[in-house]
Parts: structure tokens; sequence; C-alpha cells
């Protein structure tokens, strides 16, 4: 039986997708079976940043109106063995599909992959409790600035009312230069705030960008920082130890170095 | 007064360090679903009381709630001047 993991934050724009995006690919890169699931009916977005917009034929919707089974709704990405796309309906809206109706299709998904990871909607409303519905465990991501921060405390004491748990913190865009002059929140500062674990810290990375134009995720690139951060937070999610590095403590020199250095 | 002579003789402090203030604040006050209004009637209710047994300065008076752990406690700051001579009890 695999596990249900909802990747979720409340703010729009801090990472849901590109996490999700890049944690199944990682997964999948690690052998294990994966199915990522966007629940963003009406606005989805999960296809295009993975590159299989051009193969959806079916959605969730269709399942759930019996169009189509499951297993046929299912998009293989052929660039790694064992990980599949269930996207959303774009001509819907969240209203149209019940929790109990996600939890049933994640509650499938389960039987036959390791991962099911849900890329939720940004907000508190229906399109959130549709993505959590299913889930046994949580993945809040969030950027060090207060928006973000303020916004996944609401989400994670909705996760703690719906008895989801463990609810992990992935900290996207870290920039250790302006956390080491004073101007962003370190890893200690957030997680005193929203006292939960931290599953990993995803640094700044340009990369993004580039490998979202191109649709290929960044897991694919091992040089990118980007990169190597999720495929450490994938090692983690399947229980190996990895210790998370201390970003910050690098000086200024270090850094551009690395950047001058790295393959691009 | 306090923050411009900091200012003057002073580095600013970090905008990292106001962010986690603020942030602690106004996270504490929406998980306990409290908001401005509330404090403040309870800052009056308290001073009300208070001023029955000491005399403080009514400006120095800080309410807060602040997260300790997994719980929250309600910090009353009333620097007093001097108690009142009544007998209690």
């Amino acid at each position: 039986m695999g596990k249900v993991i909802v990747v979720t934050s409340g703010k729009g724009g801090v990472g849901k997708t590109t996490s999700t995006a890049n944690l199944g690919t990682a997964l999948a890169l690690l052998g294990k079976t994966v199915a990522v699931v966007d629940a963003d009916v009406g606005l989805r977005n999960l296809d295009i940043v993975m590159g299989l917009e051009s193969r959806i034929v079916y959605t969730s919707m269709d399942v759930i109106e019996k169009q189509c089974e499951l297993s046929k709704a299912l998009v293989k990405d052929r660039r790694v063995d064992g990980l599949m796309l269930l996207a959303a309906s774009q001509k819907n809206n969240k209203d149209d599909m019940q929790p109990a109706q996600m939890k049933a299709i994640c509650d499938k998904l389960r039987s036959t992959h390791d991962f099911v990871l849900v890329d939720s909607p940004a907000g508190i409303e229906r399109g959130f409790n549709n993505a959590s519905a299913g889930a046994d465990e949580a993945i809040v991501v969030t950027t060090p600035d207060v928006s973000a921060i303020r916004d996944a405390d609401r989400i994670i004491g909705l996760l703690q009312h719906a008895r989801i748990e463990p609810i992990n913190l992935v900290l996207n865009r870290f920039s250790p230069e302006l956390v080491g002059n004073g101007s962003m929140m370190d890893q200690a500062d957030v997680l005193d705030i929203l006292n939960i674990d931290l599953l990993g810290i995803v640094p700044e990375d340009s990369g993004v960008i580039t490998s979202t134009n191109r649709g290929i995720p960044l897991v694919y690139e091992d040089a990118s920082p980007g990169s190597q951060a999720y495929m450490r937070i994938a090692r983690r999610l399947t229980g190996q130890r990895i210790p998370i590095p201390d970003l910050e403590h690098k000086g200024l020199l270090t850094n551009i170095v690395n950047w001058f250095t790295r393959k691009r | 007064m306090n923050i411009s002579i900091k200012q003057l003789f002073g580095r600013r402090p970090k905008s990292s360090n106001i962010a986690k203030q603020r942030l602690k604040l106004v996270i504490t006050q929406d998980r306990m679903d409290v908001d401005d209004r509330f404090m403040t009637r309870l800052h009056n209710e308290l001073a009300e009381v208070l001023a029955k047994y000491f005399e403080f300065s009514a400006n120095s008076v800080q309410v807060s709630l602040k997260q300790k752990g997994n719980s929250y406690v309600l910090v009353a700051d009333f620097p007093y001047k001097k108690f009142h001579d009544i007998n209690i009890g």
C-alpha cells in the first residue's frame, strides 16, 4: 500500500507544482512507482510543468463521471519508469468535485503506486479540501517571506484539524546570501514560527525557470542546486536519513564560486 | 523616540528579525482567533481591575499573546509604581 501525500501551501506561487513535479520525478528516479495528481480543477498546471500537456486525453473528472477507467486516464511519463500523471479537468471548476470522489481516486492509486503526490490548489476552500481529502501525510511548501509563512500556518492548522500527519515543511527559494546579510529569515526562524518538522530546503535556483520553460523537471539535471535539494528530499521521503545541509553557513565567496562552476 | 535614537547611533535592525517578530505576533493572534479589538478590550479590562491594587503608568502597559513551544501564554506587563494601601481579604 502506497502513501498519499498532499503538497500544499495556502499562498499561490510558492512552488507547489514545481515541488510536486520534481519530487514525483525524483521518487521515480529512485525506483519508486509514483502517481502525481493535479487537484487544481479549472487551473491545471502540473501537466505543462512536467512537459506532458500534449498527451492529456482524460482527466480525474472523466474518471469521476465514469467516462473512462482510472488506469486509462493516467498518462505515463516516458522519460522514467513508474511515473504517472492524473490531470485535472480544465473546463470544470472546484465545486464540480467532491472530497469523497478525490479520496476514492487516491485510495485506488495507493493500491498500485508507492507514492501518490497530490498537487493542491492555493487557498483554503474547496480546492484544498478536495486535494487533502485522501491524504495520509502533507508537505507544506513555503518561501521565507511573511505572507507565505502566515498562509502556511493557516494551512497547517487546517491539516492538523483534519488529522493529517506528519506535516512536513519544504522551505523553497531559500537564498543563502540574503540570509547571510539579515534580509531573509533562516530555517530556524521559520521553524520557530511554524513549529513543524523540516523535510528540506530548496535554494533559489534560476534553473527552475528554464526547466519549466522546457517542461523537463529540474531533477533530470544532476548539477543544479535545486535538483540536488529535491533529490535529497525524495530520499528522505523513502525513509533514508539524509542530513539537511546548512546552506546559510557557506560564505558568500563559496556561493559565488559554486555558482560559476556549476554545470548549466 | 527609542527608534530614532537607535537609527541615529546604531545600525537599523535586520529586516529578517522584524519579519519574524511581526509574524509571531500575527500568527499567534490568527491561531487564537483573536483580533486587535479583543486584545484592546482585554487590555482595558485588566487595567481597570489592576488599577484597584496598584498604580502604574498607562502607556507602559503591554498585553500580548506569546507562543511557548506548543502552547500559548498571555503576557501582561504592568510595571507598577506603588501598591495602594488597601487591606485585601
